[in-house]
């Protein structure tokens, strides 16, 4: 009992002083024999232990990184949406400056500051005055069409009654001169407040949905042609001597931001085209646009057709058939020295059956040729009523 | 040690070598827990000090291949500590939950003290800070965490009723 304890314990420190001894050999290698040791263990039965540290550490790294991330997110997010502003924003003054281009002279450019109050949706300040040459009863208008007037003028701002004000009427009518109305905001409730009414159209005129309606001139105030609204649908009022018809207007006035002024000694200069050629500037740019990507289309097309073209001839060069076709038996993707050959032979065989197929074509043709028509024996000249028939022959 | 038993220890023993590798990288301390000696120290007082000796190189070149510039200061360190863990544990193994505590603190400690010895990387006052600041604090999660860990897998851990 006590020996075999004694036996135990010798064996015990025999292994610990093996395990020690292999353990301080491991720490005397060389640099270049560590690394070599320690990446085959790595690499072999430590390696579902690597990848989960690895999983860990990433795991770490993400949370540790969770905050930034999140704040670079928003951080994008906003300007994301600064950018959509800010694109809307330069559409908006790009037309602005189209609209500027076209009237040449006699506009003041302002920004209209929109208030908070109860009044919000009719009456809006404009930022420039009677110093930069506005008037009372200026007209205010934007890319898209009418706007308002100026109701009120300070040196260096002015007050403008938007189109959805109850007070606020223009005339107007339809750009072919067929019919005359008065336009004026439609007050009937929350849901009607941002359309315009055209009222007093003769009973004799009728208007189709989607028709432009435009000022008339008429009154001294609004020059001619500019753009009030499109027809929607006509309503029923009390009025039976005339129409009534819903428009829906050019300019939504919680969209106004950028407007025009224009000064009294441009009115009388006239607006013809002004508009039209806004519209045909923007349609013009979307033309250029559909007819590039329809040049762009047609010139891919073209290129991939004669890419295709030049691979089937190869193709057909090379004895192979063209692209698209499939090969027809499995000799024909073979590539040994034999199947090679006899795809050669075959295809000579085949050049020269057509080669002869051309030559006879073009005897026949000169044949043809050569022969008058009048000497060549009509197929239907015998009448087949005229021959005779056998008794019991089926014809 | 009956079948069941080995099994269940075995058991442990895995558990606490993937929570090594994963746990402790999750939560980067800078006093890290250590799950390899725990691991260590639970199989060394089941087993007799040559097989602790033999599980203490075996894990100590485990931890060393991934730092190959310390490759054996681990294995010796562990080695030592398997086989002394084996060869005390009439003394210190028992149902005492702070007795095992001091076990797996003093534990880790003497393998940080063994590993920074023979790894040599660290010297002079770093040394110093390294073995009675960070080491008996690293020392002390350990200790933590292994008593939590055991408290946690008694059912586990504990022998099977006769």
């Amino acid at each position: 009992m006590h020996r075999t304890l004694r036996s135990n314990t010798r064996f015990d420190l025999i292994v610990l002083s093996t395990c020690i001894v292999l353990a301080l050999a491991a720490r005397a290698l060389p640099d270049t024999m560590r690394e070599p040791v320690a990446t085959g263990m790595r690499r072999t039965f430590l390696a579902p232990l690597v990848m989960l540290q690895e999983s860990a550490e990433r795991g770490r790294q993400s949370l540790l990184q969770a905050d930034a991330k999140q704040a670079y997110l928003d951080s994008l997010s906003l300007g994301s949406m600064k950018a959509r502003s800010l694109e809307s924003e330069n559409d908006r003054l790009r037309k602005l400056i189209g609209l500027g281009s076209q009237l040449r002279w006699g506009f003041v450019p302002a920004e209209a500051l929109h208030g908070r109050g109860v009044r919000d949706e009719t009456t809006v300040i404009l930022s420039a005055g009677s110093r930069a040459g506005v008037s009372r009863l200026s007209p205010v208008i934007a890319p898209e069409g009418l706007v308002g007037v100026v109701d009120q003028v300070d040196p260096t701002m002015s007050h403008a009654m938007l189109w959805t004000h109850p007070d606020f009427r223009v005339s107007a009518m339809s750009p072919d001169g067929t019919a005359f109305g008065i336009a004026q905001a439609h007050l009937t409730g929350a849901t009607g407040g941002y359309l315009i009414e055209l009222r007093g159209v003769p009973f004799r005129s009728t208007l189709k949905p989607g028709s432009l309606i435009v000022s008339s001139g008429w009154g001294g105030v609004w020059p001619r042609g500019i753009p009030i609204g499109t027809v929607l649908q006509e309503i029923k009022t009390s009025e039976g001597w005339a129409r009534t018809y819903l428009l829906r207007p050019e300019v939504n006035p919680a969209d106004v931001y950028s407007v025009m002024i224009l000064r009294r000694d441009r009115l009388a200069k006239g607006f013809d085209g002004v508009w039209q050629s806004v519209a045909q500037a923007d349609q013009a740019a979307q033309r250029i646009v559909v007819s590039g990507d329809s040049a762009a289309k047609a010139a891919a097309l073209a290129e991939a057709a004669a890419r295709r073209a030049v691979i089937d001839s190869m193709a057909r060069a090379n004895g192979a058939a063209p692209l698209g076709a499939t090969p027809a038996t499995p000799e024909a993707t073979d590539t040994s020295a034999a199947a090679v050959a006899a795809r050669a032979a075959a295809a000579r065989a085949a050049a020269q059956r057509a080669a002869a197929r051309r030559a006879a074509a073009d005897s026949a043709a000169r044949r043809a040729d050569t022969t008058r028509r009048d000497t060549v024996p009509r197929r239907d000249s015998v009448r087949t009523d005229t021959i005779p028939h056998r008794p019991g022959a089926t014809r | 040690m009956n079948l069941g038993g080995a099994i269940r220890a075995i058991i442990s023993f895995l558990i606490f070598v993937v929570l090594h590798y994963t746990l402790r990288p999750l939560l980067g301390w800078r006093a890290p827990m250590d799950f390899l000696i725990l691991a260590l120290l639970l199989a060394s007082v089941r087993v007799r000090p040559a097989t602790a000796a033999v599980i203490g190189f075996v894990l100590g070149l485990v931890s060393d291949s991934l730092a190959p510039d310390a490759l054996g200061a681990g294995a010796i360190a562990m080695t030592i500590v398997g086989f002394g863990a084996s060869y005390l544990k009439a003394v210190f193994f028992a149902d005492n939950l702070v007795l095992n505590a001091f076990f797996f603190f003093l534990g880790k400690w003497v393998f940080d003290i063994l590993y920074f010895v023979g790894e040599q990387r660290v010297k002079g006052v770093e040394l110093l800070q390294q073995l009675l600041l960070w080491s008996p604090l690293s020392a002390a999660v350990t200790a933590a965490v292994g008593v939590l860990l055991l408290f946690m897998m008694r059912p586990l851990l504990e022998p099977a009723p006769a």
